[in-house]
């Protein structure tokens, strides 16, 4: 074969799959990020760490969150900011330390370790 | 309460279902915690020949009179028809020993504990409809509506359920629309002439509206794409190429759970784990 058109397939390959594993992180990201509390389903975004940091700000001890499935559930907020903040950091963490290695990652064996 | 999994295997011609319900209930264990029971048409043999006293809680016989033919795809070149035992999905609510019962597809691949969660949950009945395709180009539209002008798709594939008067009635709601096939999937413009617990769950859910959504997505692999390799959470998979008949593109999935429809190398891997 063509040496240029091998190396043109080969990276046909390589981003092929380098998206594909992208896809797969970011999965295993937003799957990481779901936190379970009191019967309640919650995925951990920006927005619920902000609302529930401002409660603590404004004093609030517990309140009604309204959960993933629309159903609320009663929270300390202290805690359950503690928690939901853990386990953001942790998965952003784990995805940002996969993400690199993904992009130092120059050939499919690579990025498919 | 008692909480579980519970799992049905109906070998056919080619495929072992019962090894890939054994495989699945060791990861059950591994990652959720959970015991698991195996609901088959021959509890000597699992005995005998699986070791299911060790793996398996407990061992349910339920015999099947109907059977489907289905088309089993081994990638995008090869594929086979054989016979295809799901009729009795619906008797899971009669079936299950638990309180609270996870029912998973055998080729169902569990990689952490996100669905053990699911058991402590206000919810009593859940079920995914979100889902994603690992290939990221393949039309996914059959699996966000029944048909083109139909209902919601839900995957049968994991449903969470409590032994509750509702729950009663929505399983003997599938067992109607299982009995009553044709004349449901005139009404819901269901193409495929092939019975699928997905669309008589999908159905029954439709009609009652009380399905709660299950934490994350279902991430599938076709019967197009070729299982590889599994090595705890990592699984390796062979993804069809896009326009590329008989190429695939190398994947691996760490730490989700994921759906292999391919049955021949779901086999291939789990009798050589």
């Amino acid at each position: 074969m063509d040496e240029k058109l091998q190396k043109a397939l080969e990276f046909g390959n390589y981003s092929t799959t380098l998206e594909n594993q992208k896809r797969m992180l970011h999965e295993k990201f937003v799957t990481d990020t779901i936190y379970f509390h009191a019967g309640g389903q919650f995925t951990i975004n920006k927005e619920l760490l902000n609302y529930v940091h401002m409660l603590i700000e404004t004093g609030q001890e517990t309140t009604v969150l309204v959960d993933d499935n629309n159903i609320p559930v009663e929270v300390e907020v202290n805690d359950f900011y503690a928690n939901i903040a853990d386990k953001f950091f942790t998965a952003s963490n784990e995805y940002h330390t996969a993400y690199k290695k993904l992009q130092k990652s120059r050939s499919v064996d690579g990025l498919v370790e | 309460m008692t909480s579980g999994v519970l799992l049905f295997a109906y070998n056919n011609e080619q495929i072992d279902y019962v090894a890939q319900a054994c495989f699945l209930a060791n990861r059950i264990k591994q990652y959720m915690n959970l015991p698991t029971t195996l609901v088959t048409d021959d509890k000597q043999r699992v005995l005998k020949y699986y070791n299911g006293a060790e793996i398996f809680d407990n061992i349910v016989t339920s015999s099947l009179e109907q059977k489907n033919k289905k088309t089993y795809h081994d990638g995008s070149l090869s594929k086979k028809v054989l016979d295809f035992k799901n009729f009795n999905r619906s008797d899971a609510y009669d079936l299950t020993p638990y309180d609270k019962t996870m029912v998973m597809d055998t080729d169902y691949i569990i990689s952490n504990d996100m669905l053990s969660k699911v058991f402590e949950s206000n919810n009593e009945l859940m079920m995914y409809s979100n889902s994603m395709d690992v290939s990221g180009w393949r039309d996914e539209s059959e699996f966000q509506y029944i048909s083109e002008t139909s209902i919601k798709f839900y995957w049968a594939t994991c449903v969470y359920f409590t032994k509750s008067e509702v729950n009663k009635t929505f399983f003997d709601l599938v067992k109607h629309i299982k009995e009553n096939y044709q004349h449901y999937r005139n009404l819901y413009q269901i193409t495929s002439t092939v019975f699928r617990n997905d669309y008589a769950f999908s159905i029954a859910a439709h009609i009652m509206g009380y399905v709660k959504e299950l934490p994350g997505k279902m991430i599938y692999s076709t019967h197009k794409d070729v299982l590889h390799k599994i090595n705890n959470i990592n699984i390796k998979l062979l993804i069809e190429k896009q326009d590329r008949v008989g190429e695939y593109t190398l994947l691996n999935s760490k730490g989700v759970n994921l759906h292999v429809m391919n049955k021949f190398s779901l086999n291939r891997e789990v009798t050589n784990a």
